[in-house]
């Protein structure tokens, strides 16, 4: 994310929608990616999807059962219009298919890895949020100091460097040199707890370094867009006019200030989403952490059709689902989006 | 401190801050170039920089440093010196075609709807929103699974999926300037759509489009790393992500010493060359915005 | 109670390298001193740029990247500027400001309830309930609904968020309240109501008033005392109707002037120059540039504030300027001509008495018959006056007993009644202009024939070959009256008398030359002494009207005020009858009312918006 995007986007939609446009568009948005879904196998040239049940080809799918299943739910013996409403039911349905490297329904094995990416991507959106408001926010109100430039420093750096490779430094200053974190995995293998305290505790250790390097590259991200922001409210009127009521510093910089600042960082939620699924994926690799994004990349090399889409496609409903919360909230904490003067 | 904090006469501009970086801007921007020069010469120079062929097997495994290879050997027997000085070929190549994808199409779709307005604004404009709304990473993945890793791919996806944000910006650029004076008065001597687009448009967002351009080379040529670590980019190629990722699935890897010799410059050098995309991308910037150049 | 001494603001502006030499400070303010008195109120008026602003937020300590010099006292303390938790306590609680733009004052995404309360809870320290509780009470006191509390900024419209402001800027019962431009941007039945509700405040609760404005009505209805700001000093201090009727400092002579009032016919003409760059003000008196009276001292020391000169009336008033305020060029005490032919005796002037002041238009009114044309001619020196002073410039004129000298000669210059007659037919246009320079020897022949050349320029008329080459009797009136003022002019008198320019010309002729003599009076600085007996033509141009019967001045007031309360009989007569209404009781030329009482009358007096001075004022 340079600066020259952070600059002067302006969303013709998105940044204060009324709710009807909202969710049209976002409706808009669910039907591409599941037509994306649909259409992109189908598209490719080399023509995947027949590939798996060609004999011909590279990919054949020696197991009949697999074959057979696979011909069901992709429709391939059907004319195109057919199968999308074929498609578009089993989705209704809940059926997503069946996993030809795992041999399980798709649908189970993302309900089983969903919860991990969720938990990884979730606090680190919270945390990075919450600790780039703070700091932009108090770099925007010492301006200029000592303080604000290593902070500029510090973050456009972090900001630049690519996720897993803040990640690879972490693992070896906190695993191997410190040994104080573990290095891969969600919980440690076969581990028996003693108590529910005890598997929390293992949970929580290997999730460190992953939030931990997620949420500072997302901090690097958002530092400079929270301090552009609270410096342009700190030049506004009514912030002349709360100092002149009096008012004491901590008043002045969160009851007021960040609080208005906030606002271009919440509209700008769905491009942190963007940088927030990347990441997940990435340090999923790296930590060998078992979520969505260990899912998809599996599938990739198994050439694994089915698991793949849907993995998309719940990336895609919970990139969705985050935006259509991000708008929510934006509605939420800004009055003058609430009722028409 | 907080006297610093608010405004002087009544109304501060933002300026103040964009003011010290403008001031040092100009000095940053040409660090930046500085970089990607570097960069530029290295790779191009390859094959007369690099001691040996990448792709030779040349001696035992995860070697350390030593006079005959610098950075030692990686897990396969290359040398990784010169497994690093071929990778800025990759990196640079990617960045720069499909940051010329990304122009490209964005120029196109967004002077269009903000010039020709209307329906053809609004249609090109939701499907901006739509497409901006997608998960990224995973339609890459999704994309380059189906068509097969290789370097067009590559290129393809990236440039493909990073227009709309660009599109957006120019639209808002060309909306604002088919209102300026000159262009209307241009349209009233009677100039055509092109004439018009060509003579008037495209100079004056020329400073934006740079800056852009400069901006989606650097994002490039992180999402090219990026794709590359996943193990999605074409694996003849020598891309420093990749090499990052051969270097931690070495079983070990990571109790030996191996790893400041071949992921950390892999490492330094993709933040280098990025570092430099983005200085000089605040110092374009920063010149390309009038409203920025203002320090009264 | 609040006391101000040599208040110095300097902006440090940061510009960048591109500017070459270091930065140079914006000097908002300069060394202004004022004070105010408990429960009295204070007007600050200036334009933009004149550091009215500044003023504002100095005293609330709020200015910042800046080097602040002086003292700022309230109730003897000094107030702790720079000292950013003292003056926490200080704000709101005894100083507050409601500030200039109230659309954008308010956060924008908290109710106005809680941003009221606010700094109740802070200062008076009352709990959420309490202060809501007093909120409410000052929406009462400012005229706004309760429930305007619970809503957010951008749901009250503009006079409803400027009452708001002020009930916030109220709610620590603060000791000093500074209104910067409180009703700017308001429609004008909103400012009036704002204005009484400021009014009544003031009255309810005993505040000390600071008014900052732009806005002439606003301070004359609400401020005891008015100050004008110049270029961040102080160019005028003293009682608010004194200084708005009768203004001694050039430029608030010309501030007030610029400014548009109901009661006054009179156009409107900016003053001359341009307001001076506050990074690189004038030397000495600031507004030397564009004044007209500037002496050499003027262009060296800055002017303290001290009393003006004596013919400004009015207690208390302190003006910036080395001459005093604006100086009068020209004083006529008890003039008395008689003129005697044979057996008949004609009193043409019997003790008149006026005066005009530099820049000023001041335009004598009377029937024919009443002496105008005599009193003209005796201050020109075309005759003697058998009593009284003519005191131009400081000397006195009347007194022949050395030859007028040739320099004062020139500084007062005759237009006369008909051109035909003033200008010999026999000379062409260059040579009538140039006459006066001839006599005088002034200059070479080709220096004169260029200020000749200019001078026709000044008044419209080609400068080319072949029209200064026409003999007079081949112009028309209007052009020929034009020659005869280009004559008057080309030896840039201080005073010109113009005695009937007009009358001879048609309509659209007499329009045009009046706007002329209005202009050359406004660039040049020139004084003119206006004669006529049209008394709504000269409401267009005039200043201050003397009005004139049977050698006599009966009245002599600011124009504005004659015309539309005027006080002596006569003069409601002639306004009558300007009027087209004939006053009952006229009686031959003279148009005098029976002096047994009988009304006169009839017209109605204009409705007057804006304060009216009571008769009882001087």
């Amino acid at each position: 994310m340079t600066t020259a995007s952070l600059a002067n986007t302006d969303s013709t939609a998105s940044q204060r929608p009324e709710y009807g446009r909202t969710l049209a568009l976002y409706g808009l948005t669910l039907l591409t990616v599941v037509t994306l879904n649909f259409v992109l196998p189908r598209a490719m040239p080399g023509d995947p999807l027949s590939a798996l049940v060609d004999p011909d080809s590279r990919t054949y799918v020696f197991a009949d059962e697999v074959r057979d299943r696979l011909t069901a739910y992709y429709g391939l013996d059907r004319p195109l219009p057919e199968q999308y409403v074929g498609y578009l039911g089993s989705l209704i349905r809940g059926d997503l298919g069946w996993s030809i490297s795992q041999k399980a329904p798709v649908a189970d094995l993302i309900a089983a890895h969903l919860p991990w990416t969720l938990l990884l991507m979730l606090p680190s959106i919270l945390l990075a949020t919450a600790i780039s408001l703070l700091v932009g926010g108090h770099a925007g109100w010492v301006r200029g100091t000592l303080a604000d430039r290593a902070l500029l420093v510090g973050c456009v750096a972090l900001g630049t460097a690519p996720v897993f490779l803040v990640g690879i430094a972490l693992l070896l200053v906190f695993s191997v040199r410190l040994g104080v974190l573990p290095m891969a995995g969600s919980s440690t293998a076969f581990a028996v707890y003693s108590s529910p305290f005890e598997q929390v505790v293992d949970v929580l250790s290997h999730l460190a370094l992953p939030v931990a390097s997620l949420t500072l590259v997302m901090i690097g991200r958002d530092f400079l867009l929270v301090r552009t922001s609270m410096i342009a409210v700190l030049g506004e009127d009514f912030m002349l006019v709360a100092r002149a009521k009096g008012l004491s510093d901590r008043a002045l910089k969160y009851g007021h200030a960040l609080r208005n600042a906030l606002l271009p960082v919440v509209t700008r939620f769905s491009m942190q989403m963007a940088g927030a699924v990347t990441g997940a994926v990435l340090i999923e690799t790296l930590f060998a952490y078992p979520g969505m994004g260990r899912l998809m990349l599996n599938a990739v090399g198994a050439r694994d059709y089915p698991l793949l889409e849907g993995c998309f496609l719940v990336a895609g409903v919970v990139v969705i689902a985050a935006n259509v919360v991000a708008d929510l909230s934006y509605a939420w904490l800004d009055p003058r989006t609430r009722s028409k003067p | 401190m907080s006297a610093s904090a608010t405004a002087r006469p009544l109304r501060q501009p933002i300026g103040v801050v964009r003011e010290w970086a403008v001031g040092r801007s100009a000095g940053l921007a040409w660090v930046g170039l500085g970089i990607i020069g570097f960069y530029a010469f290295v790779a191009i120079a390859a094959p007369w920089l690099a001691p040996y062929d990448p792709n030779a097997y040349l001696a035992r495994p995860l070697q350390l440093p030593s006079s005959a290879h610098l950075l030692g050997t990686n897990d396969v027997g290359q040398d990784v010196l010169s497994d690093l000085i071929y990778g800025a070929r990759v990196s640079l190549l990617v960045g720069i075609l499909a940051a010329t994808l990304t122009l490209g199409l964005s120029t196109l779709v967004g002077a269009t709807a903000g010039y020709v307005g209307g329906l053809v604004d609004s249609f090109l404009m939701r499907l901006v929103d739509v497409l901006v709304s997608l998960p990224r990473l995973p339609l890459m993945i999704v994309i380059s699974a189906y068509a097969g890793a290789s370097l067009q791919t590559t290129i393809l996806v990236i440039g493909l999926l990073s227009w709309p944000t660009a599109a957006r910006v120019i639209r808002s650029q060309v909306l604002s300037l088919r209102a300026r004076p000159h262009v209307e008065a241009a349209r009233l001597f009677g100039g055509g759509t092109l004439y018009v687009i060509g003579r008037h448009v495209v100079p004056a967002i020329g400073p934006i489009l740079v800056a852009g351009f400069v901006g989606q080379a650097g994002h490039a040529v992180l999402l090219e790393a990026n794709l590359a670590f996943l193990g999605l980019g074409d694996p003849a190629l020598k891309s420093w992500g990749l090499s990052i990722r051969y270097a931690i699935n070495v079983k070990g890897f990571f109790f030996g010493s191996q790893w400041l010799w071949w992921v950390l410059p892999a490492g330094l050098n993709l933040v280098l060359l990025l570092l430099g995309f983005t200085l000089v991308g605040v110092g374009l910037e920063a010149l390309s915005n009038p409203r920025l150049r203002r320090h009264h | 109670m609040l006391d101000v001494q040599g208040l110095r603001v300097h902006y440090s502006t940061r510009r960048g390298a591109s500017d070459g030499g270091g930065a140079r400070p914006i000097r908002a303010l300069d060394g202004v001193s004022l004070g105010v008195r408990r429960g009295e109120s204070l007007g600050i008026v200036g334009e933009s740029g004149s550091g009215k602003t500044t003023l504002a937020l100095s005293l609330m300590g709020l200015v910042s990247d800046a080097v602040i010099g002086g003292r700022i006292s309230v109730d003897g303390r000094l107030l702790p500027i720079g000292d950013e938790q003292a003056m926490r306590r200080i704000r709101w609680r005894q100083i507050a400001l409601a500030f200039q733009n109230a659309g954008s004052a308010f956060d924008p995404v908290q109710r106005i309830g809680s941003q009221i309360a606010e700094p109740i809870q802070t200062h008076l320290a009352l709990s959420p309930a309490d202060a809501v509780d007093r909120a409410q009470a000052l929406f009462e006191l400012v005229g706004l609904p309760p429930d305007r509390l619970h809503r957010y900024p951008h749901q009250l419209s503009g006079g409803e968020k400027q009452r708001a402001m002020l009930a916030m800027a109220l709610s620590c019962d603060p000791e000093l309240l500074i209104l910067d431009e409180p009703t700017a941007g308001q429609d004008v039945l909103t400012r009036v109501a704002l204005v009484e509700m400021l009014q009544r405040l003031r009255r309810e609760r005993s505040l000390t008033l600071v008014v900052i404005s732009h806005d002439l009505t606003d301070v004359a209805n609400l401020c005891d005392r008015v100050a004008v700001l110049y270029a961040g000093r102080i160019a005028e201090l003293g009682p608010t109707q004194a200084v708005l009727d009768d203004p001694a400092h050039p430029y608030s002579w010309g501030l007030v002037n610029a400014y548009p009032l109901m009661t006054r016919a009179k156009d409107l003409w900016g003053i001359r120059g341009v307001a001076p760059d506050p990074s690189a003000p004038p030397s000495g008196c600031r507004f030397h540039p564009r004044c007209t009276q500037t002496q050499d001292v003027c262009r060296r020391e800055s002017p303290e504030l001290s009393a003006p000169n004596p013919s400004f009336a009015g207690p208390d008033r302190l003006v910036a300027c080395h001459l005093g305020g604006l100086q009068t060029l020209l004083h006529v005490e008890g003039l008395r001509k008689t003129f005697r032919d044979g057996r008949s005796v004609v009193e043409a002037v019997r003790g008149a008495s006026l005066t005009v002041r530099e820049g000023e238009v001041v335009a004598l009114v009377g029937q024919s018959g009443s002496g105008k044309t005599t009193l003209a001619r005796l201050i020109v020196g075309l005759e003697t006056p058998d009593a009284g002073q003519v005191i131009f410039q400081g000397r006195d004129l009347a007194r022949r007993r050395e030859p007028i000298p040739l320099d004062a000669r020139c500084r007062i210059q005759l237009v006369f009644q008909d051109p035909y007659e003033a200008l010999s037919p026999r000379l062409s246009v260059l040579e009538l202009v140039r006459e006066p320079l001839d006599v005088q020897r002034r200059g070479t022949r080709a220096e004169r024939d260029e200020a000749v050349r200019q001078a026709l320029r000044a008044v419209n008329l080609p400068d080319d070959r072949g029209f200064v080459a026409r003999q007079s009797h081949e112009l028309s009136g209007g052009q020929l009256q034009r020659v005869a003022m280009a004559r008057a002019l080309v030896l840039n008198p201080k005073l010109l008398i113009a005695d009937e320019p007009v009358s001879m010309l048609d309509a659209s002729e007499r329009a045009k030359l009046l706007q002329l003599l209005k202009r050359l009076q406004n660039e040049r600085g020139m004084a003119m002494l206006l004669i006529s007996h049209d008394l709504a033509l000269v409401r267009k141009v005039s200043d201050r009207i003397a009005v004139m019967r049977r050698g006599e001045v009966v009245e002599f007031r600011p124009s504005h005020q004659i015309v539309t309360w005027p006080r002596h009989e006569y003069t409601r007569a002639l306004i009558d009858a300007s009027r087209g209404e004939s006053p009952i009781g006229l009686v031959g030329d003279d148009a005098v009312p029976r002096v047994d009482g009988v009304r006169i009358s009839r017209g109605p007096v204009e409705a007057v918006t804006g304060r009216s001075p009571s008769d009882a004022r001087g």
